[in-house]
């Protein structure tokens, strides 16, 4: 799928979709897999995490800090709620409330989150 | 056939185009006209006392600011403060020296750390230095924190024309012996609050230290931090902004202001 994306924006290399999506799933042997790509579709791919959106440099340093290999579903939601909750408040654009979907061999589990209002 | 005067008066310009209406008995026609003594006056060689630019304009590039990059960190706690840089001067992409101080202590219980032009701020720590000495002549008595942080806001906006390029981060403790950080912005707004940091990498490091320090949008108990804690956590969090910020590295200098004095550690970072 990820392929996929990548060839559909730079199909509109001189008139791109503006978005600058993220890809997270399981492949075929339900090994984690991440992709990050810009609007033009250069991927970057990585076993820890990506970002993107308006408060990306926020992220990063929350993402480095609180990262660590082969956490559990619900440890990972933690880490990640408190990684995004933190960068969002720092973000004029960014916020008011966030929604985090955690990928499992079993399903998919997505929860909403309330955060500042503001 | 109409006379001279009365044509002149009748010619229509359309499209740039002067034209002269004629009507006769074959049909009406356009006959075009061009006034030659109105285009008598182009711009010849000799009339460029403005070099040229009026015809072809261009923005001249001479920037007297550069930015030498680096990031610096300020905690307060309840009885101390703990202040952190990195040591790495640049300047755009080139790495100029990997062993430059950013922090100094302006009275043993206060020290300044700024990020942002290297001469600006050094020509700032001089500024406030000297000041700081007709103070103590005048008054007899060492600089609190507070009035250290007043001054510091007052010296900033006195240039805030031409502003020092110098994101400035001040900790200390103040006269009750409490953990003070004031942050500014580069023409003197400054205000006191619990954790800052500038420069950089600060927007790697300031969500961080809201969830960590701050312990926002967090439900666990918040217990204060003693200051070794703290120096770790300040460790961790520059190794983060090292990693993914280019002007921040080397070396981090870390400096923990008590009332009975500052204590400095250095610790190495990624050289990349």
């Amino acid at each position: 799928f990820s392929n996929l994306l990548i060839n559909l924006l730079y199909e509109k290399r001189f008139g791109p979709y503006f978005i600058e999506p993220v890809v997270a799933g399981l492949d075929e042997n339900n090994k984690p897999f991440l992709s990050g790509m810009d609007l033009i579709g250069a991927p970057v791919y990585t076993d820890d995490f990506v970002v993107s959106g308006t408060a990306t440099a926020n992220m990063y340093g929350m993402c480095e800090t609180l990262y660590k290999k082969d956490m559990e579903p619900e440890e990972l939601f933690e880490t990640l709620s408190q990684a995004l909750l933190a960068s969002v408040d720092r973000d004029a654009l960014s916020g008011w409330g966030a929604v985090v979907h955690i990928v499992t061999k079993d399903g998919v589990i997505s929860r909403e989150l309330k955060g500042r209002q503001d | 056939m109409a006379s001279y005067l009365n044509a002149r008066s009748s010619i229509q310009a359309k499209n740039g185009q002067t034209a002269l209406p004629i009507h006769s008995s074959e049909g009406d026609a356009t006959i075009p006209v061009s006034f030659n003594n109105a285009e008598e006056h182009p711009y010849n060689e000799t009339n460029h006392i403005d070099h040229g630019v009026t015809q072809a304009p261009y923005e001249r590039a001479f920037s007297p600011y550069d930015f030498n990059g680096g990031t610096t960190l300020a905690i307060s706690g309840e009885d101390y403060a703990v202040v952190a840089a990195d040591t790495r001067l640049s300047s755009g992409y080139e790495i100029l020296s990997r062993n430059v101080t950013k922090l100094h202590a302006l009275t043993p219980r206060c020290v300044l750390g700024s990020a942002g032009c290297k001469t600006d701020i050094d020509q700032l720590r001089s500024v406030l230095d000297i000041n700081m000495k007709v103070y103590h002549h005048n008054h007899r008595k060492e600089m609190s924190t507070p009035s250290v942080a007043q001054m510091l806001g007052n010296t900033l906006y006195y240039k805030r024309f031409f502003p020092y390029y110098s994101f400035n981060v001040l900790a200390g403790v103040d006269s009750e012996g409490k953990g003070a950080v004031y942050s500014y912005d580069a023409i003197g707004s400054f205000e006191r609050t619990p954790v800052t940091a500038t420069g950089s990498g600060q927007s790697f490091l300031i969500p961080l230290m809201d969830n960590v320090i701050t312990h926002k949008n967090r439900n666990d108990e918040n217990r204060p931090l003693p200051a070794e804690e703290v120096v770790e956590i300040v460790k961790d969090a520059f190794v983060t902004a090292g990693e993914r910020d280019i002007y921040t590295g080397d070396q981090l200098e870390i400096m923990v202001i008590r009332s009975s004095g500052i204590t400095k550690t250095t610790f190495q970072l990624k050289a990349d």
